[in-house]
């Protein structure tokens, strides 16, 4: 009883506690670990191993990869979106994230985490098309300048990677506040009204005392942001008005029209090297951020 | 904080929230693109919506899909967050992130990765196998908020039972289950709307023929630009508003949307 009550409430005996974890780590095993073992197999193998009698490793799929500028300039087109769409997020993202961690009136907090929330339990697609609607020739954008008197002919949005970014952004940005709010409610508000009581500007307070303390959550929604941007798909074919390639779409072509398995799992790792690198950076961040667990 | 800091985050606000406004408008624009100012109002789209029997089905499969999702990872999530919350078993650490690690995870990786497990095995794609990559990527929503719930509940009440005189499966189904409740309901609901508005994890897995709203949605994009979009969007925007008004209500955002 006493040693209940001293470790707190194991209402579970540990072996119903396995029982209970059962399901989960099935699922986690058949349709996680297992997929992704498969993957990372089929993109060293020369073959699949249940067609072909006996595949050979090879490093073939990589090495084609590396030989060709072609798949190298997508890579690079691919990161550099995530790049600018990480830049933007972060951005657009700190003040929001800033008055959402400091708003007082909880009435105030729970507008604003709808606010931030609503537009991220939408589909992709939903959001993809909201920026179709406004960078399309007769769309919101160009709608207005020409009702404005402002322009002749329309604006070309679609197609560059400017407008791209700013769609991706949108999208993920919900990500950053999330993460950035999370760690500045934590930061130690006196600190900031020490450095004021000390004869402190508000910007200067906020610069060498808010802002440094809040690295972590700057470092950690910005990998998380990159790791989705860099895997989109939806928003860079139709925003991209399909003059834009990236990798995710790369991996959909190996697959849909030249079905080349083994290309298309060592295409996936890359990208999955990229991200598990990012998540895992993510994971420490966090780990280090202010009041954390 | 000064006057400039307001007015910039409410061009934030309007970044964020205008685009999706403007879809609603969009769908009642009687104009066959898109065009704006719209030219007047018209409830054609959602007619054609309504009848279009490809969008109709592909709504009732994503209906049925996120159903059965919320029911799957919510039965798995619930029972998973409890053992680890409450049977101190060794590792609990390591088996929280690597419940919660499909939330950071990119969908399109998990779809693309259970795609090539399939085709090695020969099994093919097919509307189970989506129903299993859209239960694994929902069960962290689910595990999130049932351990939200049972981080916050208050452990005295279970340990009160326990002293005067219940067993542990009485204490369980008695005080446990009650107070995580809400937990479960607004995990079940995450659950849902993931699976209803999830497109990385199906690109890969769906059967052809038989496309979830998401992917029909997309596939229609590539040719017609009309307001049947924007009517099918409606669904999906409304269902965002409903879902986090629920949530606020059940358990709060601040706690089921930690990352």
């Amino acid at each position: 009883m006493a040693a209940v009550a001293v470790h707190g409430a194991r209402t579970l005996s540990r072996s119903s506690a396995w029982l209970l974890l059962t399901p989960a780590l099935a699922v986690f095993l058949l349709f996680f670990a297992v997929p992704f073992l498969t993957m990372a197999t089929m993109s060293v193998l020369s073959g699949n191993p249940m067609v072909v009698p006996n595949p050979r490793f090879t490093a073939r799929h990589f090495e084609r990869i590396l030989d060709d500028v072609y798949y190298l300039e997508t890579l690079w087109t691919t990161v550099r979106l995530g790049l600018s769409t990480t830049i933007l997020s972060l951005l657009i993202g700190y003040p929001l994230a800033l008055w959402l961690a400091r708003a007082r009136g909880r009435t105030t907090r729970t507008l604003l985490m709808m606010a931030v929330l609503a537009p991220m339990m939408m589909g992709l697609v939903v959001r993809t098309y909201a920026w179709l609607a406004m960078y399309s020739n007769r769309g919101v954008i160009n709608g207005s300048l020409a009702w404005l008197g402002l322009i002749n002919d329309p604006i070309q949005f679609l197609g560059s990677e400017a407008a791209v970014v700013i769609a991706l952004a949108h999208i993920y940005v919900p990500f950053m506040i999330l993460t950035l709010s999370g760690v500045i409610a934590r930061i130690d508000t006196r600190l900031e009204e020490a450095a004021r009581g000390l004869g402190a500007s508000s910007a200067a307070a906020f610069l060498q005392v808010t802002l440094p303390l809040s690295m972590p959550g700057i470092l950690a929604g910005s990998l998380l942001v990159f790791a989705l941007a860099i895997s989109a798909y939806v928003t860079p074919i139709v925003i991209g008005n399909y003059n834009i390639q990236t990798l995710p779409m790369l991996v959909y072509q190996q697959i849909s029209s030249s079905f080349n398995l083994g290309f298309a799992a060592a295409l996936g790792i890359v990208l999955l090297v990229v991200a598990l690198v990012l998540v895992a950076a993510y994971n420490r961040a966090m780990a280090r951020a202010p009041g954390a667990a | 904080m000064g006057r400039w800091f307001y007015v910039l985050n409410g061009l934030i606000l309007a970044f964020l929230l205008l685009p999706v406004a403007i879809v609603i408008l969009f769908a009642l624009n009687p104009e066959p693109f898109i065009a704006f100012p719209p030219s007047g109002f018209s409830l054609r789209w959602y007619d054609k919506f309504l009848h279009s029997r490809d969008f109709m089905h592909a709504f009732t499969l994503s209906l049925e899909l996120g159903v059965g999702t919320a029911l799957l990872a919510g039965c798995i999530g619930t029972a998973a967050a409890l053992a680890i919350a409450r049977g101190n078993i060794p590792g609990s650490g390591f088996l929280t992130a690597l419940f919660l690690s499909p939330l950071v995870l990119p969908g399109l990786l998990t779809g693309f990765a259970m795609f090539q497990l399939v085709m090695v095995l020969g099994i093919g794609r097919s509307t189970p196998v989506l129903l299993a990559g859209h239960t694994v990527v929902a069960i962290p929503y689910v595990m999130r908020t049932v351990l939200a719930v049972l981080a916050n509940a208050d452990r005295s009440i279970e340990e009160a039972a326990r002293g005067l005189g219940a067993t542990p499966a009485t204490v369980f189904r008695e005080v446990t289950l009650p107070l995580i409740r809400p937990g479960v309901i607004a995990g079940c609901m995450f659950a849902f709307i993931t699976s209803f508005d999830q497109f990385p994890v199906s690109l890969f897995l769906v059967a052809p023929g038989e496309e979830t709203l998401p992917i029909a949605m997309f596939n229609y994009l590539r040719f017609d630009f009309d307001g049947t979009i924007a009517a099918a969007s409606t669904v999906s925007i409304m269902l965002a508003v409903l879902l986090v008004l629920a949530i606020e209500r059940t358990v709060g955002l601040q706690n089921s949307t930690r990352l």
